[in-house]
């Protein structure tokens, strides 16, 4: 592989040579030790490293814990022996199983997905015992209790021999299948996409994610490949029952190895596989077969040691103490130096730069009230192209309503917003993230990083947008954290950024995603002189590149500075509509903001 | 007709015993919003504890509930310190998660290490004895139960209600940053919760040992269900435990005779499913149900 494909998988070159001979060993060491139990132990480690990594596709990167996936597993299992009585070989079932498996996973998800953390690991495990307890039922289909047993018809064509070598080599290539998978994810913009929604599903809805669609994506793959695994399984054991195919223990065990190794990393899972399961068959080999439940026993404990002193698994153990960060961004200034002049580049269209024109964003009759709480009482709003429009008002206006109903974060009770898209032609977008895709970037009040991804990355979500490749993506976001200000602070956690930094971020990552029309919530609150000034010239620049931008602010210094036209809202409603200038002296304004004797002491 | 008045007063019967097993499961997730999947290894530990005794010693079993209850609460009061505590303040739900899938997965085992795969019946000393009245019958360990259950729910309740320390726990439950700021040691109440949690499974253990034989898995067995009525009556609600209990024992009682007995499980696990997904906060919950 050349050094761009490794790049892919997240790899250098000293990191591939250790994933190839930790490979090789595992590949080696059985084929060289010939013994029964050895290749017993390594075809084990083979199928469970497979599983926990192909769980982890669902549990790590997109963070939902299923505890139910042992369901893939036990229909994997299933279709293939099911089908090998008709002569069909299980290569066919494999594929068949997998793909029963990623449609269940589909159905099974759509409604989970709504459900977070204990909830959802709740929900997958009633799945999985639904299915159990229907598989039990079902006798005629499933054996039942007894059971089923493979017919055993020997050699490649049915997956069943008598060495062991060829199980190894099929366990393996699992493995590595799983493994390709999972870091091909974790490095594309669809692994991105992932770990931004797991981390904040509202600021990757904003950056254009559809975050439904991703985890079901993740959620159908983890499922066909736990299938797959299952079936050989099932051809290895050639024996098949409910117990042992929909069983919750082995659910349990496969999310546990990826916590024990590192979850949401790619080797992680293999390498708890590889901890945990070679010392607890020699315990096994030690203690004698009558110490039933030492496994079991080792596999507990283990977990809640590592959770409590290493909660980021072997993986996140090993990185932290022995080297840090490679700073791979530091190699290429030369690629930074002809953008650095230019502070906003792509201006979305040439022709809408410049100056004021057409509308391009329009508000009608929008209501919206929780319970008893009018928000919103007949807003309307028309946006032109290139301006800058700054909103006003009170605490409690309703100017953060507005903006979530102008980004697609909450639908009105009544009224429309439509948007004129890059043809001129114009839309309602249904959703926040086809707000994002038609151009409408925002921030939050309240910032929202992905915490776990460095800043650098959380600026390549927003990139991934315009730029499908994640090197055109990290080359988008290295230019605009040089033109933000957080070039030093690149390959920082987004968490452990000040408070300044993370309101650049804010703006950052939306500006990746080349938003014709932006949406800035307060990103100026907290801010001192200095940042304030700062944060000035830089909308200035946004706007000079032909962004329309729409601003709540509560620092007059900025809003009169910046905008060509003032909207005040107070208590849910319009209040009024004008030059800067003219607004500020407006008496109903004075009023709402100050309150009735400051008119007075005015007049 | 008389089948189904029965079924009915089985299924009440059976919601007693739910209601007692999860009333713990219960109060521990609306003070320490926890989910505790170690609870039904609890409820294991206990039963255990009152099986060795009873047949050691020749006790009856009720009798062993003070030294039970309060082993459990001692258990309770160690996971919590050592365990639990120290991730309190973590970023992820999943730690937590897997410290209690860890902890039961780790003494499901070590059950199994010591006592072997094997179930094993505590003496009953009458408590499988039947009860009739007109053409009903009902087991004496059972109406044990029930009555117990409703005097721990009532306990309970007054104890959060009326005591200061109730009233502190409740204080922690609806905001750990201000109650810590009104000067109450948050880590203590949290002990003392999952202490009194695992106390109620104490009890809970020395009731059903003389009517359920014991084995290492006994706690999956019971606790799948206990979620569920935790789930049904609410995540946290006390009351809602209790009724979410009888509901579900009715439902278990009624489709495993209508139905058929080896789906009354599917049934039971759909109604579940269905309250997740369509109202997360269950009858009477803390409304915190998605989250």
């Amino acid at each position: 592989m050349n050094d761009g494909k490794l790049a892919a998988f997240g790899l250098d070159k000293r990191g591939a040579i250790l994933v190839a001979l930790l490979l090789a060993a595992i590949l080696a060491i059985p084929l060289g030790v010939r013994s029964d139990f050895v290749f017993h132990i390594f075809i084990t480690i083979c199928l469970y490293g497979a599983l926990s990594t192909a769980w982890n596709i669902v549990g790590g990167f997109a963070g939902q814990l299923s505890l139910g996936h042992a369901i893939f597993y036990g229909l994997g299992a299933y279709t293939a022996g099911l089908l090998v009585p008709y002569g069909i070989s299980p290569w066919f079932g494999m594929f068949a199983g997998a793909a029963l498996s990623a449609v269940v996973a589909v159905l099974i998800s759509v409604p989970c997905f709504r459900l977070r953390g204990p909830f959802f690991a709740l929900a997958t495990i009633a799945f999985l015992e639904v299915v159990f307890q229907l598989a039990l039922h079902f006798k005629g289909i499933t054996g039942g209790a007894v059971g089923l047993m493979v017919p055993l018809q020997i050699g490649w064509e049915w997956m069943i021999f008598r060495e062991r070598e060829p199980s190894l080599l099929i366990a393996f290539g699992l493995l590595l299948l799983t493994l390709l998978v999972a870091g091909w994810i974790r490095h594309s913009r669809f692994g991105y996409y992932l770990i931004a929604t797991r981390e904040r599903e509202p600021a990757a809805q904003a950056a254009g994610i559809d975050s439904l669609k991703v985890r079901l994506w993740a959620v159908a793959i983890s499922a066909a490949l736990t299938s797959m695994v299952g079936t050989f399984h099932g051809m290895y054991l050639t024996f098949i029952e409910p117990e042992a195919m929909f069983s919750l223990t082995l659910s349990i065990q496969i999310a546990m190895f990826a916590l024990i190794g590192g979850i949401g990393t790619v080797l992680g899972p293999l390498l708890g596989t590889l901890l945990v399961v070679p010392l607890t068959e020699l315990a096994r080999g030690w203690l004698g077969a009558s110490a039933i439940g030492l496994h079991g026993f080792i596999y507990g404990t283990v977990l809640v040691l590592i959770v409590l002193f290493m909660p980021d698994g072997l993986v996140g153990f090993f990185t932290r103490k022995t080297h840090p960060r490679p700073d791979e961004a530091a190699a290429q200034p030369g690629a930074l130096q002809a953008s650095a002049g230019a502070l906003v580049h792509d201006p979305a269209e040439p022709e809408e730069a410049r100056t004021i024109g057409e509308p391009i964003l329009v508000a009608e009759k929008l209501n919206k009230a929780f319970g008893g709480l009018r928000v919103a009482q007949d807003l309307d709003l028309t946006v032109q192209q290139g301006e800058v429009l700054g909103i006003i008002g009170p605490n409690g206006a309703g100017k953060t309503t507005l903006f979530n109903m102008l980004s697609g974060f909450l639908p009105p009770d009544s009224g429309v917003v439509r948007v004129r898209d890059r043809n001129g032609q114009w839309v309602t977008p249904g959703s926040p993230h086809e707000f994002a895709r038609i151009g409408v970037g925002r921030t939050f009040q309240i910032v929202q990083p992905f915490a776990a991804m460095t800043v650098l990355e959380n600026i390549m979500v927003g990139a991934f947008h315009h730029h499908a490749g994640r090197k055109e993506a990290r080359e988008k976001a290295l230019e605009v954290a040089e033109r933000m200000g957080l070039w030093a602070q690149r390959d920082m956690e987004a968490r452990n950024l000040t408070i300044g930094g993370q309101k650049r971020l804010e703006v950052a990552r939306v500006m990746a995603t080349e938003p014709r029309i932006l949406l800035l919530d307060e990103v100026m609150a907290g801010l001192n002189q200095t940042d304030i000034r700062q944060a000035i010239t830089l909308i200035e620049k946004i706007r000079d590149a032909g962004v329309t931008v729409i601003a709540i602010e509560h620092v007059m210094q900025a809003i009169m500075a910046l905008s060509d036209r003032v909207v005040v809202l107070n208590s849910a409603r319009l209040l009024a509509n004008g030059k800067p200038e003219d607004v500020v002296r407006d008496p109903a304004v004075i009023e709402a903001y100050l309150g009735e004797e400051f008119v007075h002491a005015a007049a | 007709m008389t089948v189904f008045w029965q079924l009915v007063l089985n299924g009440l019967m059976l919601g007693g015993l739910f209601a007692i097993i999860s009333v713990g499961l219960t109060l521990i997730f609306g003070i320490i919003r926890l989910v505790n999947f170690a609870h039904g290894e609890l409820l294991m530990v206990g039963m255990y504890a009152t099986f060795l005794l009873t047949t050691q010693l020749g006790v009856h079993p009720y009798a062993l509930a003070p030294p039970v209850v309060l082993l459990l609460f001692v258990v309770g009061v160690l996971i919590q310190r050592f365990i639990l505590q120290p991730l309190l303040e973590a970023r992820d739900h999943h730690v937590q998660i897997f410290a209690t899938v860890g902890l039961s997965t780790a003494l499901i085992n070590l059950a199994l290490l010591l006592f072997g795969a094997d179930i094993h019946s505590t003496p009953a000393y009458g408590a499988r004895t039947a009860l009739s009245f007109g053409p009903f019958r009902i087991l004496t360990g059972h109406v044990v139960m029930f009555v117990a259950g409703i005097l721990v729910v009532g306990g309970l309740h007054l104890f959060l209600q009326r005591t200061y320390l109730g009233r502190a726990i409740r204080a922690t439950a609806q905001h750990r940053h201000a109650a810590q700021l009104m000067g109450i040691d948050i880590n203590r109440i949290y002990i003392i919760t999952f202490g009194i949690g695992a106390a109620c499974v104490g009890l809970a253990a020395t009731l059903v040992a003389p009517m359920y034989p014991v084995s290492p898995t006994v706690g999956t067995y019971f606790v799948l269900t206990a979620f569920v009525v935790v789930v049904l009556g609410g995540m946290g609600s006390l009351h809602g435990a209790f009724i979410g209990a009888l509901i579900i024992g009715l439902v278990d009682s009624l489709s495993g005779y209508y139905i058929a007995p080896d789906l009354k499980e599917v049934v039971i696990f759909a109604i579940f499913l269905l309250i997740l997904l369509v109202r997360p906060t269950g009858l009477f919950g803390l409304g915190r149900g998605s989250e």
